[in-house]
């Protein structure tokens, strides 16, 4: 957790701060705008496991109804060779075996996928829910921190210019 | 091509990094070693730790969008 030291320069001065006032400022700069970029790379994040999850689940929906049409064939091609005479010609079904065999190979190859993403993106979230605080709740108070001595200053170095 | 999120984070962490270098370079005090080693160092080192963790589920994301092309 992100604590902002306590701040030296109190309502009158600047005592204990000695410090370049636009340096500060470059660096307040910088701590802002560090905080919009990076929520959104966080924001980029999501969006990429979002579109991986839906990719996946139209891979898998396309599957799905790929092996069910495809042991749907399957189960014909077994009746009519169940159904065939002895003076038929003889019902090759191996060709609709493998078309079942290959889709639901497939379909859980996506499945697996699917799992591995979903335990990994729950792990992450952990740190990506810190990460957020971080950004949302600490920085700011840091951002706070760096202006309330920059503004410190600012005074200081106003109060001192009529005698100088 | 696109870049990865978490090499643009990567680089926002080094231009945060270089901006710390140069204030620190006109800020030389108390407040400011406070500063640098407290807050400031835990932001730079949550950061990494995030960074890293986002770089390990998008390789996972990569790894499964090449395996179940086609």
């Amino acid at each position: 957790m992100l604590r902002a030291p306590e701040l030296t320069a109190d309502r009158g001065g600047v005592t204990g701060i000695h410090a370049d006032i636009d340096a500060l400022k470059g660096l307040y700069g910088a701590l802002v705008r560090y905080r919009h970029a990076q929520r959104e790379v966080a924001a980029r994040g999501e969006d990429q496991v979002r579109a991986t999850r839906t990719a996946l689940a139209d891979k898998a929906s396309q599957l799905r109804a790929q092996a069910e049409l495809a042991q749907g064939e399957y189960a014909g091609c077994r009746e009519r060779a169940a159904q065939a005479g002895p003076e038929d010609l003889p019902v090759d079904c191996s060709g609709y075996a493998r078309a079942v065999e290959q889709a639901t190979g497939q379909l859980e190859q996506i499945q697996l996928w699917q799992q591995r993403i979903d335990d990994a993106a729950s792990e992450f979230s952990g740190v990506a829910g810190r990460f957020s605080g971080l950004l949302g709740e600490e920085l700011p108070r840091l951002e706070e921190h760096l202006a309330a001595i920059v503004a410190s200053l600012e005074r200081a170095r106003q109060l001192q210019a009529p005698a100088s | 091509m696109v870049s990865r999120p978490e090499q643009d984070g990567d680089q926002q962490l080094r231009l945060l990094a270089d901006a710390w270098d140069q204030a620190a370079e006109h800020w030389r005090d108390g407040p400011a070693r406070q500063f640098g080693e407290g807050p400031l160092a835990a932001l730079l080192d949550e950061s990494r730790g995030y960074l890293e963790a986002l770089r390990a589920l998008m390789d996972l994301l990569e790894a499964a969008e090449r395996e179940t092309a086609g």
